[in-house]
This record gives structure tokens, sequence and C-alpha cells, in this order.
């Protein structure tokens, strides 16, 4: 019972009480130790769940605390990776733009070697074909004119091989082989 | 026809030949006659076609030597034409000719000319023949068109050209 309730009911007079704020001595040990024990009591009997509601909030923040650390671990990870990618990826543009670079130019090389080669190599047949040309028709006049020759050396023989120049050449023949011996 | 057979027809044509006392007339005649067998390829097939008789190639024999050659060789051309032989009649008249110039101790001298020879040039040049060789010769001459000019004389496998035709080829060679 308080000291409202010990007035209202007339128990207390306030008039008389020694102070108007402190209760009497007795009053006061005897809620001090009631006080006590029961903050003994609650310090015994609810101070385990509290500190171990305490901890358990402590453990379930520092958990919190720690997935946010490993969430922002992993999102750093998975940032340098997405860094590294778009770094790979912009060396493999770079690596492809260079190696279709050589290639073009390796074909257009190519190209141009093949061209210089094929333009050596008709130059060199025409001038073959120039040259069997020439050959041919050096072939067919030499061949041209031995017929005439030959056919001038035959009329002309005709001609001239009168029965005088036969008796001649048999003379002679007789005469040759007679002193060849 | 084997070489055997052919030195076989010789033999039995140069005993005939011999025996009848005609041996200088017939090889000389029978030489002709192969000269010409050899440069006419209508006589030569006539004499070797299998399809026409043989009565019938004889007769162009006789028709072709009746009256320009002795007897004993009108004879003989017709045996070995008439035995189916006619091919190698050039080959078995060379072994004849061979075989009686053998018997005189002489070699055959084939001469070729463009023109006839005259006794005189003939004899010249069988002793021009005979002193080049160191052998007395059997002069055969060829009349050949185809000599043109000169003469080529062959004796065994010696060969004199003096013909105008080899000149001529030698020039064209050249050209």
């Amino acid at each position: 019972m308080n000291l409202s309730a010990l007035i209202a009911a007339g128990e207390i007079d306030p008039a008389r009480s020694i102070h108007w704020l402190w209760p009497a001595a007795a009053e006061l040990i005897y809620g001090s130790l009631a006080s006590i024990l029961i903050f003994g009591l609650l310090f015994k009997f609810a101070g385990p769940s509290v500190r171990k509601a305490m901890a358990d909030r402590t453990a379930k923040i520092q958990a919190e605390l720690d997935a946010s650390a490993e969430a922002r671990s992993s999102a750093e990870t998975e940032a340098a990776d997405i860094r590294r990618a778009a770094g790979d990826i912009d060396s493999e543009r770079q690596r492809l733009l260079a190696e279709a670079d050589a290639q073009a130019a390796a074909m257009l090389s190519e190209g141009r070697a093949r061209l210089t080669a094929e333009i050596a190599e008709l130059e060199a047949r025409a001038e073959a074909d120039q040259a069997a040309a020439a050959s041919r028709v050096g072939d067919e006049l030499r061949t041209e004119i031995s017929r005439l020759a030959a056919e001038v050396s035959d009329r002309l023989l005709a001609d001239t091989l009168d029965d005088s120049a036969q008796q001649a050449l048999i003379e002679n023949f007789i005469q040759k082989v007679g002193s060849s011996s | 026809m084997s070489e055997a057979r052919i030195e076989g027809y010789a033999r039995a044509l140069f005993e005939i030949a011999r025996a009848e006392g005609t041996l200088d007339e017939v090889e000389d005649e029978l030489f002709r006659f192969a000269r010409a067998y050899e440069s006419s390829d209508a006589l030569r097939n006539a004499l070797t076609d299998e399809m026409v008789p043989a009565d019938r190639r004889q007769g162009v024999v006789e028709s072709l030597l009746g009256d320009r050659a002795t007897a004993t060789s009108v004879q003989l051309v017709s045996m070995v034409v008439g035995s189916g032989r006619g091919r190698d009649l050039p080959a078995i008249i060379d072994r004849l000719v061979a075989r009686a110039s053998q018997s005189k101790d002489l070699a055959v001298a084939e001469v070729r000319s463009a023109v006839a020879l005259s006794d005189d040039q003939q004899g010249r040049l069988r002793a021009a023949l005979a002193d080049a060789t160191g052998h007395e010769v059997n002069l055969k001459v060829v009349i050949d068109p185809s000599v043109v000019g000169g003469l080529v004389a062959t004796v065994g496998d010696t060969v004199i050209d003096g013909s105008v035709r080899t000149r001529v080829d030698q020039l064209k060679s050249r050209l």
C-alpha cells in the first residue's frame, strides 16, 4: 500500500508524516529489502532468459552483419568478375580485330603475290607462244624453201643432165673407182 | 619363206641352169627380171596374188619373158611363181646369182645407172671395181632412173655411191 492509498484511507495523516516524500524508516528498509529481493529474483530467474535473448539478438545482428558482409563481398567479387569479363571482352575484341587485320593483310599479300605470279606466267607463256610461233613460221619457211629448192634442182638437173653429162658422170665414176685402188 | 628354203630353191635353180649349160645367160636374165619385179608394183601383185590361179601367173611370166629370155629362165621363173613362191623370187634369184658368181670365184657387183652403159664402159668399170675391191667381179648393171645421173656400185657390203640423186638428197638435207 502506497502512501496515497494510506492517506486516502485515513491511516496516515499527511500532516503527521515525517516527510511528505520519504516513508517511514522501517518501511524504507522493508521496501528496500523487498526491492532488492525482487531485483535479485529477477536477476536470477529472468536474467538468463534476458541475457539469452540479448545474446540471440546480438548473434542475429552479427549474423545479419556477416550476411551483409558476405553479400557485399560476393557483390564485389561479382562486380570484379563483371569488370574482368568486360576487360576480357574488350581484349578479345581487340585480339579478334588484330587477327582479322592480320588475315586481311595476309590475304591481300597472298592475292598480290598470286596475281604477280599469274601475270609472270602469262607473260612467259605469251613469250613462249610468240617464240614457238616464230620458230614454227621459220620452220615452215625453211621447209618451203627446201621444197622449192629441191623442185628447182630437180628441174635444173632434168634440163642439164643430157647424154653427154650422163656419160661424163659415168666416166668420172669409173675413173674415181679405178684411181682409188 | 625361211632362209633354208630360199637357199634350197636357189641351189636347185643353179643346178638346173648349170646342167643345161646356160648358167651365164640364165643368171643374167633372172637378175634383170628380179630387178624389174622389184620396181613394178603391178608385176609384183600379179605374180604374188594368191587369188590368181597358178597357171594364170605362169602365163604372165611366159608372156613377159617368152621371147626375151632363154627357155630355161622362163621355166625356172614359172616354176617358182607356180609353186606360190613369187614373193621370194628376188631373194632366190639373188642367191642364185651369188652362187653362180661364187662358182666362178667372182663377187657380184650390182651397178645402178640412169642410162645404159656401153660394153666398153662395163669392161672398164669391171676392171676398176676389181682393182678397188681386190676381187674379180660379176658386173650386173641395173637401169634405175631414180639414180638421176652417175652410178651406184654395190659389191658385197661395200657401196660406192657416185649418184646425182645422193648429192641432191644431201643438198636437200642441208637445206
